[in-house]
């Protein structure tokens, strides 16, 4: 640059000083600050100026920013004339806003040109740290002199109508709600604390927003609600909550706490105050069905703490009461009936479970609580009970049972729920009327309905213990109507989690039934054709099938007899090892009955076989009990039992033996009652004698004898303790030691599967492992056990 | 069936009204359990029954359990019988019997 024109600059300098440049400045800026039109020149010459006073003034940027001061203090007192000129309230509210609102767009405008005074300005000051975000000097310049001789003195005043304003829109007057917005933003950009911007917002308008909805509502809710009933006011506590949240979004600062703290407010002011009055009603909603006003209050109580618990509680208290009384109402039908039963207990299961859906939407907590209460109902024991036996001091063989006699009650009644729903599940794979009756598909889901039942069942070993009993005589008597079916029943029980060794042995015992159908096929190869025709062999494995059952003596017809060695040897050619038991008792087959009337095909047991054939050598004489007795060797109930069915056969219009004296019951027998066979003996149908026919005596398979069959609920109880003690083992095996707290939750865990141990039986096994010294009670705490190897 | 007519000819003489027998077997549905031929009905190895599975094939049997699962007993000359299985992993650490010591030798094999 050359000397003369740094010279001719220099000579310009006063050009550039504020008081040359201030002149034509300061129209534009009172042009800005009235919103009035300015030409684009104007605008960038105001930079140009603001830029060179900067630079070449040194005094420059403080005067500059004095005189703009001056002249924004100016304007604001002018606006302030002009907005205080109005006395009523919302006058003066909206005269504010108005000068707010334009005052507030220059806040943003005015500040843009004066840039480079700021940098110069702060220049001084600090160092360059300064970022865009901050706010600026000139913006915070007008705005704290807005709220110095503004705002500050009528803030009360403009808070009060805004409020006023707000209580109108909600009694349903309409108006600008620009006008509240307007003190929101006021209150939230004048407040001079830079730490907390909110600070003043929230002291002020937020704390008495919400009061005021408060207050509004203190006395509006009590109205509506002892006006209009609890349903009516649940819908306007939910409308209202939904329209002050939309309002909060609106009126309240949106990027703080404040709508979640309005919206507390109205929950707490709206719904927990009439808590207990809303609540009262749930019981009666739910016993009558009306879900969309459930599902009202299940939105309204679940934003009040605590307010769910009590609707789940009413619910469960529902269920267990309705289920159980629909369950008495018809008590009479259903103890005899397992049709009637399992189809009444799905359907109450339906029920309640679309009631959950309905008005619960399936919420888990309703789930849980249906769940827990159904439990209850197919549990309970009032409606029909399974009597388990007290367990007996002595006599007991199982080596492991405790010897002290203790007089526990772990024969506590028990639901016969388990033992119908095993009977349901018979009738269904049973060829049975029912069965017969339904498509495949029908019994599918009736047989994922009693799975779904066992589900709730707590002692699940009684189903077990029926359900395979069952299985036992439609494989022996071969009544299945559908094998696919019956094994798809295995790997169900399976899926639903019934232990594994139980569900091994039912699949052993389908594969045992096809091994001797194929035994039966080499049988037939090998053996002399009379006898393979007319017999038909199962080889069962003893483990899987008739573990402790007891057999029965029988002496067989000589022609059965005959054919059970060349069985044997059949059998020993084929393994080794093995020793063979007859089971005579669930042996049975079909005999051809002569006489004048006709020829009849009789389906018998063994031991009916027995008796009959003792008239094949006497076939008109009357043979006294105590001949029978000697001829067959049946024990004596066994023997009576059988007579029984001979002589007084259900539905049967002529019986097969006639009796003399006659009698009411096999009891009555005595040595001396004579029997013989009945010569007229035919089939009736439809009142017609028949000529031949075919017809089944056998009836329900007897699987154990008379006094097994006593001691078969003793052995529920006594496997239970075995199961209790061998749980309780594998527990401290693997923790070493454990509290007695834990060890109960545990202990339920493991066996839940197949029954729920009761306290006194738990307690009264870790006695017993205590004095047989597997477990010990720690030295320090007699709740504590420690596993002794 | 051969034998009952036989009686019917020997008796019928006396009641001359019948030719046929009174009560003729059609069929006959005979049941049998069959165990395995052992002293002591529990693997002194597994603590399970010999008549179930050993414990290791009861576990895998959860896997197939309608696979061929056999789990056979063992007979050695001491006459003490164990699961095959379970003798057959014995054997290979000690080859004496579990019970009496005595050196084990196979007696024979269920099948």
């Amino acid at each position: 640059m050359s000397k003369t024109s740094v010279a001719a600059m220099l000579k310009d300098r006063n050009q550039f000083s504020f008081a040359g440049k201030w002149p034509c400045m300061r129209p534009v800026i009172l042009k800005l600050l009235k919103q009035e039109a300015v030409t684009q020149g104007e605008w960038q010459d105001l930079f140009y100026s603001v830029h060179l006073v900067c630079l070449w003034d040194d005094k420059g940027p403080p005067k500059l920013r004095d005189t703009l001061k001056v002249d924004i203090m100016d304007f604001i007192q002018q606006a302030q004339q002009r907005v205080l000129a109005h006395q009523e309230e919302q006058a003066l509210l909206k005269a504010y806003i108005t000068e707010w609102r334009k005052f507030f767009t220059q806040c943003n405008y005015l500040p843009t040109p004066f840039r480079q005074l700021e940098t110069s300005l702060a220049g001084k000051t600090t160092t360059q740290k300064r970022n865009q975000a901050e706010e600026s000097i000139v913006r915070k310049l007008m705005l704290d002199s807005w709220n110095q001789s503004i705002f500050g003195d009528i803030k009360q005043r403009l808070q009060d109508s805004a409020m006023k304003l707000v209580r109108a829109e909600r009694n349903g007057e309409a108006f600008d709600s620009q006008l509240v917005i307007g003190v929101r933003e006021s209150y939230v950009n004048l407040c001079s604390n830079t730490m907390d911007k909110l600070q003043i917002y929230r002291d002020n308008f937020e704390a008495s927003y919400i009061k005021a909805t408060e207050e509004f509502y203190k006395i509006k809710a009590p109205e509506q609600l002892s006006l209009h009933g609890v349903e009516t006011y649940m819908r306007y506590a939910e409308v209202k909550l939904r329209e002050e949240e939309l309002r909060a979004q609106k009126y309240l600062e949106p990027n703080s706490a404040s709508v979640q703290l309005l919206t507390d407010c109205c929950v707490s002011v709206l719904v927990a105050t009439f808590k207990s009055a809303i609540l009262a009603e749930c019981p009666r909603m739910i016993q009558h069905h009306e879900t969309e006003k459930l599902r009202l209050m299940l939105k309204l109580m679940d934003r009040v703490p605590d307010g769910v618990s009590p609707m789940l509680k009413d619910l469960e208290d529902h269920i267990a009461s309705a289920g159980l009384a629909d369950m008495m109402a018809a008590v009479d039908v259903i103890t005899q009936d397992s049709e009637k039963y399992v189809e009444r207990l799905l359907d109450l299961f339906r029920r309640f479970s679309t009631l959950v859906k309905e008005a619960f939407d399936d919420d888990p907590r309703f789930l849980t609580a249906r769940d827990k209460a159904y439990k209850l109902v197919v549990n309970d024991s009032t409606v029909f009970r399974l009597e388990l036996p007290v367990r007996q001091g002595t006599g007991v063989t199982a080596p492991v049972i405790p010897t002290k006699p203790v007089n526990s009650n772990n024969g506590q009644p028990e639901s016969k729920c388990p033992e119908l729903l095993a009977n349901y599940c018979d009738m269904l794979l049973r060829k049975t009327p029912l069965s017969k009756k339904l498509t495949s598909d029908e019994i599918e889901s009736k047989l994922r309905d009693v799975l779904l039942v066992l589900k709730y069942v707590q002692n699940k070993d009684v189903f077990m213990r029926y359900h395979k009993a069952h299985l036992t005589r439609r494989l022996i008597l071969d009544t299945s109507a559908d094998s696919e079916k019956e094994e798809n029943m295995v790997e169900w029980l399976r899926e639903v989690g019934m232990p594994a060794d139980y569900v091994n042995k039912l699949a052993r015992m389908f594969q045992d039934v096809k091994i001797s159908q194929d035994l039966n096929q080499q049988f037939k190869e090998q053996c002399r054709a009379t006898i393979a025709d007319s017999i038909n062999i199962k080889i069962l494995n003893a483990g899987a099938w008739a573990r402790g059952s007891e057999r029965v003596t029988v002496s067989l017809p000589l022609q059965l007899e005959d054919y059970i060695p060349e069985v044997e040897e059949f059998y020993k050619k084929k393994h080794s090892g093995r020793k063979l038991q007859w089971y005579h008792h669930m042996s049975n087959g079909t005999i051809t009955f002569c006489n004048k009337m006709g020829r009849f095909d009789v389906d018998v047991t063994t031991f009916q076989m027995a008796v009959l054939f003792a008239w094949n050598q006497r076939p008109f004489e009357k043979i006294s009990y105590e001949n029978l007795r000697l001829a067959t060797e049946l024990p004596d109930t066994e023997l009576r039992r059988t007579l029984w069915s001979l002589c007084a056969f259900p539905k049967l219009r002529r019986q097969l033996l006639l009796v003399e004296p006659s009698t009411y019951s096999p009891k009555e027998f005595a040595h001396d009652t004579r029997f013989w066979v009945n010569h007229e003996f035919a089939i009736v149908k439809n009142g017609k004698l028949q000529k031949r026919g075919k017809i089944n005596l056998i009836g329900r398979l007897q699987l154990s004898t008379e006094r097994s069959k006593e001691e078969d609920n003793q052995s529920i109880v006594q496997l239970r303790i075995l199961r209790v003690q061998e749980a309780i083992i594998k527990i401290l095996k693997m923790r070493k030691t454990i509290n007695n707290a834990q060890l109960q939750t545990e202990l339920v865990d493991i066996l839940k599967n197949m029954f729920l141990p009761s306290k006194k039986m738990i307690k009264e096994q870790i006695e017993w492992l205590i004095e047989h010294k597997y477990i010990r009670r720690h030295e320090d705490d007699i709740n504590t056990f420690v596993y002794m190897a | 069936m051969a034998e009952s007519v036989q009686d019917n000819v020997e008796r019928g003489d006396g009641d001359n009204v019948k030719t046929e027998n009174f009560f003729t077997l059609k069929k006959w549905n005979a049941v049998a359990m069959w165990s395995w031929d052992v002293e002591c009905d529990t693997c002194a190895i597994c603590r399970v029954q010999v008549m179930d599975a050993c414990l290791r094939c009861q576990a895998e049997s959860k896997k197939d359990f309608y696979g061929k699962q056999d789990c056979v007993v063992v007979w050695g000359e001491c006459n003490h019988s164990f699961h095959y299985c379970c003798m057959s992993l014995w054997v290979k650490q000690n080859n004496r019997c579990p019970l009496c010591q005595q050196e084990w030798s196979i007696q024979r094999m269920g099948k």
